[in-house]
């Protein structure tokens, strides 16, 4: 799932769990009064209603009240440790963020933003106010598109084996075989710089509507499948109002680049998660080796 | 996105270590055949030197087929990921 946040499990690490009843799933910070209860579905299965949690005469928590015998931080640590869970969890959290974003401009939280009871959960969310505050203003009325584009890996083998490849010995053998590598290499290097290219215009096309992009590290094959190679994995902050404008342009520039084998791959509108962290925050974390522009 | 489990089993532990040793010896024979074909653009090289060359790096090439079919690999698994700085063999077809 594109961006998704971070997980940061044990978040509650210096908050002693064992004696609390339950805790406090904090999903995103929005403005006070956005609504009173998201509906029944949203949260996590386990806990109770998904309400606000006021900390300022402007901003609310979305939080919800959760069993600690699921999400102490042992428990939690351990669950998050398995891919199902996980992903259970990531999608409940972004469900939940994505469904309070119905009711205006929210700040979402890193997965398993957890707290003692109200009064803590207040206590550190305060504490960085001025980010939230400025947060909101920078994605209001915005919305995260992300694009990702990449080289589809033709059947092109590695080892030049060409048909003539008779066992050795024959005359002149030996240099049709630098010939053919030669031609591959020649091939290769065209194709990419040719997708390099593409990439290059795809982002420039988009970069002229949105008001901000972040460019992340592509995919590694592992996610992307060995049959393609990711050049470009990036997201934008774009205008509501413009997000068919971003549409066509990126249509227009995916046509442009089919021809060189290259993919453009356009998902959104999301939450924008890649425009809420702390610009301040280290930077060098490899979830966010990105440069901002 | 799981990263992948770090398995313990010695036979796994084997094969992966060949198809480490493989795939560094796979840069190796690439980076030798750019190079030659580098050196046969600037034109330092007669027919029969172009000849021999090609050759040894074909014999090259056909080895290490053989090599990988022998440890069950495919010369598609051979490759490494250096994170930000892309595969380690950016053009074998993986």
């Amino acid at each position: 799932m594109p961006g998704l946040p971070r997980t940061t499990p044990g978040r509650s690490a210096d908050q002693p769990c064992s004696d609390v009843a339950s805790a406090l799933w904090v999903f995103a910070v929005c403005h006070a009064g956005a609504f009173a209860e998201l509906p029944s579905g949203a949260g996590h299965p386990e806990g109770g209603p998904v309400t606000l949690l006021r900390l300022d005469d402007l901003l609310s928590a979305v939080v919800q009240d959760v069993p600690s015998s699921r999400f102490s931080e042992e428990v939690l640590k351990q669950r998050l440790a398995d891919p199902g869970e996980l992903e259970s969890c990531a999608r409940t959290h972004h469900r939940t963020v994505t469904a309070a974003a119905e009711h205006g401009p929210v700040v979402p939280l890193p997965l398993a933003t957890l707290f003692n009871g109200e009064a803590r959960a207040r206590a550190a969310l305060c504490a960085r106010l001025p980010h939230f505050h400025a947060a909101l203003t920078r994605v209001r009325g915005r919305e995260e598109w992300a694009v990702k584009v990449s080289l589809r890996q033709t059947g092109t083998a590695s080892a030049p084996s060409a048909p003539q490849d008779a066992p050795g010995g024959q005359a002149g053998a030996g240099r049709a075989y630098l010939t053919r590598v030669r031609g591959r290499e020649r091939e290769r290097v065209a194709r990419h710089e040719q997708a390099v290219a593409a990439a290059a215009r795809v982002h420039r096309a988009a970069s002229a509507l949105a008001v901000e992009s972040v460019q992340r590290r592509p995919h590694s094959p592992q996610i992307t499948g060995k049959d393609r190679l990711q050049l470009m994995n990036a997201a934008y902050l774009v205008d509501r109002g413009r997000a068919l404008d971003l549409a066509t342009v990126l249509q227009r520039a995916g046509a442009d680049a089919a021809s060189a084998d290259v993919e453009v791959e356009v998902s959104g509108p999301w939450v924008p998660y890649s425009f809420t962290e702390p610009v301040e925050a280290p930077d060098d974390s490899p979830e966010r080796a990105g440069s901002r522009t | 996105m799981n990263a992948p489990r770090v398995n313990v089993d010695p036979d796994h532990a084997a094969r992966d270590l060949v198809s480490l040793v493989l795939t560094l010896v796979e840069l190796l024979r690439q980076l030798m055949e750019r190079q030659a074909i580098r050196r046969i653009d600037e034109g330092g090289l007669t027919e029969d030197q172009e000849e021999a060359l090609g050759t040894a790096l074909m014999m090259l090439d056909r080895t290490m087929t053989e090599l990988c079919e022998h440890h069950g690999l495919s010369r598609s698994d051979l490759g490494l990921d250096l994170g930000p700085l892309g595969p380690l063999l950016a053009d074998t077809e993986w």
